[in-house]
């Protein structure tokens, strides 16, 4: 099943809507929205919900309890 | 033997009879009349300045129409329009589509006050409200209509109002929500008191000084005229105000104040902000978007909330840190998603960088790198290495893009009710949301419309819903235009 979300990248400026399989992990989905930024990212990514907390990269979206409409944040470790 | 003046106005201005077969609630239902519904005694101190008869009106209206005739008729067809900046006429097409329709909205809602306003004088005031926001649309069609020979894109004078563009959709959700769908008091604070009174000056004045130094002196002068206008009818707005709060409707009114004020706020920073920072020659800015902010617009409403010994609202400081910085963002947004508009949008190049630089001290720092970005792409990949392919998330109020206040400081935020899930730019938005979600909660948002399967998802086929869709129709880099591929039609199918 899909799902929307909203997600931001740390540094960017604005939020983009992202589709994707409920089933991907958390890895996948930061890695969606990266490929999208303006800015090649390097280095460890994580991802935080609307709470502040970190989600498990390995966790699939359904079971990081990331449901249709939430925001999602994608904090880099660089970027080149 | 005449009679003065001063003998009769006021006699014909309050007239007014009371009912012997009808209750006031009937004839002045609250719904159409507005909250709180107060009795008729209540009312009967209503007055404003202006105290114009309809014989004062004609005359000085039609005054005010030659003069802008005359400024247009001196020039001769080519004189008007030849030799205005490229950037300037842009503005002058973004403003046309998101403002001069919604003039002629403004009109059915003065008419309302002019029915159910519960003074006489506050009627007489609105029905001379409702015939400037007639001349007010028609006079700048005009404007719109010379232009037509430079660019067939102004036919967004007229068009945009009508079109699900993205920012016609939130012009018409604020407009409604201020005036179109609104009783007579809430329209009397909404729009002639926070909108009329705190903003319109800003993009009525200050656009028209720009104007000036831009040479585009048939728009200046319509600006200039129209603001004269507004400043008369605005006055509807002070003692409706005062009698709400002196008469237990203080709460409501603060309230109304807040949430217009943010709303509007929100308009200008995407709509004026940008635009006379971007769009308006170098030569014709002599004040940044912030300082006419601060001395225009700020200080007039500090004063004026203290008249009437009203809180700040509650997001004071969350505003004043975006003065610094959200249209900026918001600009990045326009120029990424230019595809989307009816106008054109530049890279600022060196000259307008450093202008913004010396206009806020932290702009090549945070927005510079950005701008850049742009720049290495177009060199690298052409135009489509700067376009956007992902949806942008909206705003489930304000219906903008959810952009950061500054890059990495990011202000949205939700909401769940009724098993749906409302997107947020900012705080303020989602209480303006929470406070009557009935209100808003049913509105879709172009993101929730693509999503539910009602406006198409790729975005060729979601141009051609928002009304651009020849390629020559779209908004493109000011400087570099369009690459030639633009041109080669789309197959169908
Ligand atoms: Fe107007
Ligand atoms: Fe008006
Ligand atoms: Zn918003």
């Amino acid at each position: 099943m899909r799902i929307y979300l909203f997600g931001y990248l740390d540094d960017d400026f604005y939020g983009r809507v992202v589709l994707t399989p409920a089933e991907h992990t958390v890895a996948d989905l930061a890695q969606q929205l990266v490929s999208w930024a303006p800015v090649t990212c390097r280095g460890a990514l994580f991802v935080t919900n609307e709470a502040g907390a970190v989600l498990d990269p390995a966790a699939t979206l359904d079971a990081a309890g990331l449901r249709n409409g939430d925001i999602f944040t994608v904090a880099t470790a660089g970027e080149e | 033997m005449a009679i003065l003046r001063d003998e009769w106005l006021d006699l014909a201005r309050k007239v007014d009879w009371e009912f012997r077969y009808v209750d006031d609630r009937d004839v002045f239902p609250e719904e159409l009349s507005g909250s709180p519904w107060l009795p008729r005694s209540a009312w009967k101190d209503w007055n404003e300045s202006y105290r114009t008869s309809y014989r004062e009106y004609v005359a000085n209206q039609r005054a005010k129409d030659e003069s802008v005739r005359s400024v247009r008729d001196a020039l001769d067809k080519v004189r008007l329009v030849e030799g205005l900046d490229r950037g300037w006429l842009q503005l002058v097409k973004f403003h046309n589509g998101a403002f001069v329709l919604a003039e002629y909205a403004a009109v059915p809602s003065e008419l309302r006050m002019a029915r159910f306003g519960r003074d006489a004088a506050w009627r007489t005031m609105a029905t001379l409200g409702a015939l400037d926001e007639i001349r007010h649309t028609q006079v700048q069609l005009l404007v719109g209509h010379d232009l037509l020979r430079l660019d067939e894109n102004f036919d967004w004078t007229h068009r945009a109002y009508h079109t699900n563009e993205w920012v016609m959709i939130a012009a018409r959700h604020l407009f409604d929500d201020m005036f179109v769908a609104a009783s007579a008091i809430d329209t009397a604070i909404q729009l002639n008191f926070v909108f009329e009174t705190g903003f319109t000056n800003l993009q009525f004045m200050a656009l028209a000084a720009m104007a000036d130094k831009a040479d585009h002196h048939a728009f200046e002068k319509a600006l200039a005229s129209i603001q004269t206008d507004e400043s008369r009818h605005a006055q509807i707005g002070h003692p409706v105000l005062r009698t709400l709060i002196e008469n237990g409707g203080k709460d409501r009114a603060q309230f109304l104040v807040d949430k217009m004020w943010w709303r509007c706020w929100r308009a200008f920073l995407a709509t004026t902000g940008t635009a006379m920072e971007y769009l308006t020659p170098l030569r014709a800015r002599d004040r940044s978007f912030k300082e006419f902010m601060q001395e225009w617009v700020v200080d007039q409403f500090v004063k004026n909330l203290e008249e009437f010994e009203l809180d700040r609202p509650w997001f004071w400081d969350l505003f004043l840190e975006e003065i610094e910085f959200a249209h900026h963002s918001l600009q990045l947004g326009m120029y990424l998603y230019r595809t989307t508009l009816w106008f054109d949008e530049p890279v600022p190049d060196a000259a307008e960088r450093q202008w913004l630089q010396s206009n806020y001290p932290h702009w090549e720092e945070v927005y510079g790198p950005m701008w850049d970005r742009f720049d290495r792409a177009w060199e690298a990949e052409g135009e489509a290495g700067t376009i956007a392919y992902a949806l942008p998330a909206l705003c489930n109020l304000c219906q903008l893009p959810t952009v950061f206040l500054r890059p990495g400081r990011n202000t949205a935020c939700t909401l769940e009710r009724d098993g749906r899930k409302y997107l947020f730019c900012s705080e303020p938005c989602r209480w303006i949301f929470e406070r009557e979600p009935e209100r808003f909660a049913d509105h879709r948002s172009v993101v929730d419309r693509i999503v539910a399967g009602q406006a198409p998802g790729k975005l060729i086929d979601l141009h051609e819903w928002m009304g651009l869709g020849a390629s020559d129709h779209k908004g493109k880099d000011l400087r570099r235009g369009l690459e030639p591929w633009r041109f080669v039609p789309v197959p169908k199918g």
